[in-house]
């Protein structure tokens, strides 16, 4: 009987000497915990900071790559369709009985760019006042030589080449050039002229 | 032995290019052009739309044109009168040669000349006689290089065809 009764005082007395060592420590794994935890919040932060950061860099160099591609648009649109730079020629004939139209050809500082041949029915649609659109060309700002040569039957129905020259002063903007066919009833003979459209 | 072998595949590959190059048109519109013709006249292709176009490329210095010429001229006048129209596109540097030729052979419908070779080059000719067939639409639909004898047949059969569409 004293045996156990010892024996659960002992017992009893092994537990309470335990629990106060669990209380001693305790307070010891907290601090660590914490600490870790403060330091895993740290370098969640951080690495949330650098997250931002790398997507602040990712979004500027997606803006960079949209006006890039802005810039390329408008460069290849200028290229492609330079309105600018246009210059576009028109043929056309005025009566045309002096005249029996058979070519047109077209030198721009001194290098042919256009020769285009009619056919009768052309020819007549063009006496009939029709314009024909010889050909368009993309120019450089700035002083050019325009030379047209005129082929065709004449005067008797004679060949008859002539040419009629210009220099135009292209600028900002396009340009439409006339070259127009006419009779010179005083003199009988047909008259080759470039004009510039305003 | 691979060296045969490379020899026969290159030749070959020569040929499927060339045959490429003339069959590669078919089906698709026919490049316009105008050009003077033996009568003084400039013609344009786009004004025969409506009608079935003959148009064969041809020289003074070949041989098979010579032999194919008289007989497409017999196609053009049995033809003319139902919508076929043949130009012949002399393709040498002097004009004079190809006259001379026409008048030798008798033949009627009009020959253009592409001294400059910008017509030829618009129908990758790279043969010679080489016979490019349009339709009402002004489509190629047939294109023959060269001239064998009986070619004239296969020729009338298309254009019969062709003016039934």
């Amino acid at each position: 009987m004293t045996k156990t009764f010892i024996t659960l005082v002992a017992t009893t007395m092994l537990a309470f000497s335990v629990v106060s060592v669990a209380q001693d420590v305790a307070p010891m794994d907290a601090d660590v915990a914490v600490a870790q935890a403060r330091d895993a919040e740290a370098a969640e932060a951080r690495s949330r900071d650098e997250f931002r950061s790398l997507d602040t860099d990712v979004q500027s160099l997606k803006k960079e790559v949209l006006d890039l591609n802005r810039d390329l648009f408008l460069l290849e649109e200028e290229l492609l369709f330079p309105a600018n730079s246009q210059v576009a020629f028109f043929v056309s004939m005025d009566v045309g009985e002096y005249f029996e139209l058979d070519s047109v050809s077209i030198k721009i500082d001194g290098k042919e760019v256009a020769n285009y041949l009619y056919t009768a029915r052309e020819a007549d649609a063009l006496v009939r006042g029709g314009v024909h659109r010889v050909h368009m060309a993309n120019l450089k700002t700035g002083e050019h030589e325009i030379i047209a040569i005129f082929t065709g039957k004449g005067p008797n129905v004679r060949d008859y080449r002539r040419g009629a020259t210009t220099v135009i002063d292209k600028g900002i903007g396009a340009k439409y050039l006339e070259l127009e066919i006419t009779d010179r009833i005083k003199k009988q003979q047909p008259e080759f002229v470039i004009k510039e459209w305003e | 032995m691979k060296f045969r072998k490379a020899c026969i595949a290159l030749i070959f590959g020569v040929f499927a290019a060339s045959s490429l190059a003339a069959g590669n048109m078919e089906g698709q519109q026919a490049p316009d052009f105008a050009l003077k013709s033996s009568t003084g006249e400039n013609m344009r292709l786009s004004e025969y739309r409506g009608d079935v176009v003959m148009i064969n490329f041809w020289a003074t210095w070949c041989g098979p044109c010579r032999q194919e010429m008289p007989l497409l001229d017999e196609l053009y006048s049995r033809y003319q009168r139902v919508g076929f129209n043949l130009l012949g596109v002399n393709i040498d540097d002097d004009s004079r040669r190809a006259m001379d030729m026409i008048e030798d052979l008798g033949v009627n419908f009009p020959v253009l000349f592409d001294a400059r070779k910008e017509v030829s080059k618009l129908y990758d000719v790279d043969a010679m006689p080489v016979t490019v067939i349009v339709d009402r639409q002004g489509t190629v639909r047939y294109v023959h290089q060269g001239y064998k004898p009986g070619y004239e047949e296969m020729y009338l059969d298309q254009i019969r065809s062709l003016l039934r569409e």
